[in-house]
């Protein structure tokens, strides 16, 4: 048989510690960024606009909002909808995904001063949309973000 | 903290009565009696042997009386609390032993001031100075580190809870004799203490009196003279006839603390104070690989990110919060090294079993069970019918996700986390931090679900790993696509059959094979069906992928393919399923009783609306036997199951109302999994992620339930937590074919209905 060189097998008499896979108890590799208590790395507190790459700097403050929207082309939607193209495209239009009725009669178009609208207060901007997480406070970063996105628009 | 050296007659003591024999007492600090039961196989004392299950190498069984200052008995049981309502049921069988009322009871480490989580009263409880280098000891399993119960358990392999085997096991052989004991020291201390006949002396609601004097005393007030009586050497334990809480309903202990949010899962474990950091981690996808490389520069700018770790089999992020640590992981892009099964995809395995299956054909493999000539009969009979059955790979899915929180520090390790293991947990801490499993302290905690997954020691491995390598105390948690795609699934299997029907419809040949090895072994017989030609056998397969058990491990499989091929043999021989069955078991009374019992729930026989159907399956397992009937809607898009009706036979129902719990929740789980679930292997790795793609049964899914208990056996308990579940599957599988005539030979049932 075409596997039969491959035993590893692991059933209830022999689950250990082999289900790890290593033999390696120490790390690797170990990073460390700062000590508890101490200030956050002064990549992460330098204004947006200074980092030099803005759609870089936006992709990085993105890393939250990935938790709910995937940003690659074709990419399943998550808890919110897949966002490549978002830039240009109309509210509540993305085939498949199931918006609130609030943004789907929002009747708008994202551009970036209406997704900065949006993400400096999104219940605001479209009151009954269910996007209750996301509001990012700071202008820069909100630049950034729809920096980001539109990259992926194009 | 004491020295060792004030602790070695404690130590001596604890070692001295169980090498004795198998009930030890003693008394501890403030006069209070504490009671265990150690059974061995080996030993030959009368009834204590007697008693003993079947079975291979050593058993152990011990449980730990104690009664207060204050009158309280607490029974500490070394069973995990995973929902099963077992620990409260075994606390429940002691104090009916010993007379004492259910308000008077506590259990696991309930002290006398209602704080149940405190960490003085446990200490009392385990014995001043008995534990000198685990002065924080809250766990029940404590007791059980030193001395000979480490050595036997370890040497058992004890401390599984799993198996359905609290009740009937620990509960039946351990807190019953415990109780049975402690009863008759407490009156022959009375009856000492008063000059009377021990016979004269009754008890109830956890005082003793004499009748002839007017004496009364409770419990507590004998209980540092009772310590001293001689150990019963076979205590008498009571008939079914004299049971007061044994057979009730009584309330459990655990379900108060549940409701109000007081309960301490593992989740919520941990050391006082701020120092708590929180991982996140990611495991290599495909077994057997390494992480090769790791781009953590997105991570590294992140906010509460304290260090991010390449641990070789697992990347991690160390953060002030769990959120952080979450979104910190999953920016990393990480690459893995190579590994042979990279090319691996669940068409691949299921083709290994078949081809594995062929190799065996009629006769070959490994013989489970050989009677008569079923090769021969099936040649020669009238009716012929072949099928094969197909299930997959499972995940366990817990509400809690697997989680550990750890703590490394002056070589001693702290462990919070929900095991069914705890020894064995235990051990791979101490693997991870790199000290002794003596230095390891296990925090009791409940388990947020167990089902199995709970059997593996490597997610306390990796805490363990994680706090020595970072210093912290670290609540590692996984995320739910973790613990989808990390677990130990059930085996997928094919199954074969072949079966002869003679002229009259009668099962004359019945042979199976199929690939997963049978835990328990029994799983795939049907020695309770009057069938004279069997051949049961299965074909070995290598399969490289995280195997474990699964609520009702083997029967989860056998139960569906068994009562499928019944079922498709009663429906050739042109019989009512039923009562096809009722005469194949015509010579297994308790299982007849069963089946009527469903049926007769169900109102078998009689009409449905258009569209609906019934199905009846029964299934033996962990000594328990279970029928059940369900109806199925067929009108709709997809199968709805409406009702099961179930009736149980488990020797007798310790607590009725946690039995019938166990049979409704393991009917929910096994209709889950038949109806929407299966874990598919791409390129080495698990496929699915989270709820999206791996359904639980909803509100609005989940069929009424009505369950009937029989106690057809006293003294030959069987289990709860599992069998409930092999049924569901055929019985809804069995319901769809008589609404619609479709047979479903595969699982999950969705698939052919999307």
């Amino acid at each position: 048989m075409k596997r039969a060189s491959l035993v590893l097998f692991i059933g209830l008499a022999s689950l250990g510690l082999s289900a790890c896979g290593s033999e390696t108890q120490e790390p690797v590799e170990q990073i460390v960024v700062r000590e508890p208590g101490a200030e956050a790395p002064v990549a992460e507190s330098q204004p947006v606009a200074q980092s030099g790459d803005l759609v870089a700097a936006g992709k990085a403050a993105f890393a939250v909002c990935s938790a709910c929207h995937s940003v690659e082309a074709g990419a399943q939607s998550g808890i919110g909808p897949n966002l490549n193209g978002v830039v240009g495209r109309a509210a509540g239009s993305l085939e498949g995904f199931g918006y609130s009725g609030a943004m789907s009669e929002a009747n708008l178009t994202w551009d970036a001063g209406e997704l900065d609208a949006f993400l400096t207060n999104p219940t605001a901007k479209i009151p009954g949309t269910t996007m209750i997480a996301g509001s990012v406070n700071d202008a820069d970063k909100r630049a950034a973000i729809i920096a980001y996105l539109s990259s992926l628009s194009q | 903290m004491s020295e060792g050296a004030d602790t070695k007659p404690q130590r001596s003591k604890s070692a001295k009565w169980t090498r004795r024999g198998f009930i030890g007492a003693g008394a501890l600090a403030g006069g209070a009696l504490i009671v265990g039961v150690a059974v061995r196989s080996g030993n030959p004392v009368g009834k204590l042997k007697a008693i003993v299950a079947g079975g291979d190498g050593e058993a152990l069984v011990n449980s730990w009386v104690k009664i207060g200052a204050d009158n309280l008995i607490t029974a500490i049981v070394p069973h995990c609390e995973m929902g099963q309502g077992a620990n409260s049921t075994i606390a429940q069988m002691l104090a009916d032993e010993m007379d004492v009322n259910w308000d008077n009871v506590r259990v696991m480490d309930a002290p006398a001031d209602g704080n149940y989580v405190s960490q003085h009263a446990a200490r009392l409880f385990v014995g001043p100075g008995t534990l000198p280098d685990k002065p924080n000891a809250v766990s029940f399993m404590e007791p059980t580190y030193d001395g000979l119960f480490t050595q036997v358990a370890k040497l058992a392999g004890a401390y599984i809870t799993g198996g359905s085997s609290s009740v009937r096991s620990t509960g039946q052989n351990g807190m019953r004799i415990a109780g049975a004991a402690a009863r008759e020291m407490l009156v022959a201390a009375a009856a000492e203490e008063w000059g009377v006949p021990a016979a004269e002396i009754t008890t109830q609601n956890a005082m003793l009196s004499h009748a002839g004097t007017g004496k009364s005393e409770p419990y507590s007030a004998m209980a540092a003279a009772a310590a001293t009586q001689e150990l019963p050497r076979a205590p008498k334990i009571k008939d079914v006839s004299e049971f007061k809480l044994m057979g009730t309903a009584a309330p459990r202990k655990d379900i108060p603390l549940k409701v109000d949010g007081t309960a301490m899962f593992g989740i919520d474990g941990g050391p006082e104070g701020n120092d708590l950091r929180y991982a996140a981690i990611k495991a290599c996808p495909v077994v057997g690989s390494q992480v090769a490389s790791i781009d953590p520069s997105t991570a590294k700018t992140m906010g509460g990110v304290l260090q991010i770790l390449n641990m070789g089999d697992f990347v991690a992020v160390v953060a002030d919060s769990y959120w952080q640590a979450q979104q910190a992981l999953n920016t990393i892009e990480t690459t893995y090294t190579e590994t042979q099964i990279d090319d691996l995809d669940s068409a691949q395995m299921f083709a290994n079993f078949s081809s594995a299956l062929d190799e065996a054909g009629d006769t070959g493999g490994n013989s489970k069970a050989e009677y008569g000539d079923a090769t021969g009969t099936f040649a020669d009979a009238a009716t012929k019918l072949e099928a094969e059955y197909q299930v997959p790979y499972l995940a366990h899915m817990t509400m809690e996700p697997m989680n550990c929180t750890a703590w490394v520090r002056d070589g001693k390790c702290d462990i919070w986390t929900g095991t069914q293991v705890p020894l064995m947990s235990r051990d791979g801490a101490a693997e991870g931090a790199g000290i002794d499993a003596d230095d390891v302290t296990m925090h009791s905690v409940f388990l947020g679900g167990g089902f199995g997954r709970r059997l593996t020691p490597e997610y306390t491995n990796q805490a363990a790993r994680l706090a020595k390598a970072t210093g912290y105390p670290i609540k590692m948690i996984w995320s739910r696509e973790e613990d989808t795609a990390q677990g130990f699934y059930r085996p997928a299997d094919i199954s074969r059959f072949t079966g002869g029907l003679d002229a009259n419809g009668k099962v004359i040949s019945w042979n199976n094979v199929h690939c997963t090895e049978d835990e328990p072994p029994e799983a795939p017989l049907i020695e309770f069906y009057d069938i004279a030609n069997v051949s049961v056998r299965n074909a070995e397969v290598e399969q490289p992928l995280r195997l474990g058990a699964w609520r009702s491990v083997a029967h989860s499989q056998h139960g569906f393919f068994v009562e499928s091929f019944i079922d498709e043999l009663a429906h050739k021989a042109g019989k009512d399923p039923f009562e096809f069955r009722r005469s194949l078991l015509a010579k297994s009374p308790r299982h007849l009783k069963v089946l009527e019992g469903a049926a007769k729930m169900a109102n078998w026989g009689s009409a449905l609306p258009e569209g609906h159907g019934r199905g009846i399956a029964i299934v033996r397992s962990f000594n328990s036997i279970v029928a059940e009937v369900a109806e199925v809607d067929m009108t709709g898009d997809k199968p709805r199951v409406t009702k099961v009706f179930c009736c149980v036979d488990a020797g007798f129902a310790m607590n009725p109302d946690g039995l019938k719990a166990q049979m409704e929740s393991g009917i929910i789980y096994g209709l889950t999994a038949a109806m929407y679930d299966e874990i598919t292997i791409k390129n080495g790795a698990v496929e699915q992620s989270n709820f999206h793609d791996y359904k639980m049964m909803r509100m609005d899914d989940a069929p009424q339930i009505a369950v009937q208990i029989i106690n057809g056996a006293p003294n030959n308990l069987g289990g709860a937590g599992e069998p409930g579940l092999p049924p569901a599957a055929p019985a809804l599988a069995n319901a769809i074919f008589a609404a619609t005539g479709q047979r479903i030979r595969s699982l999950p049932i969705a698939k052919h209905f999307s």
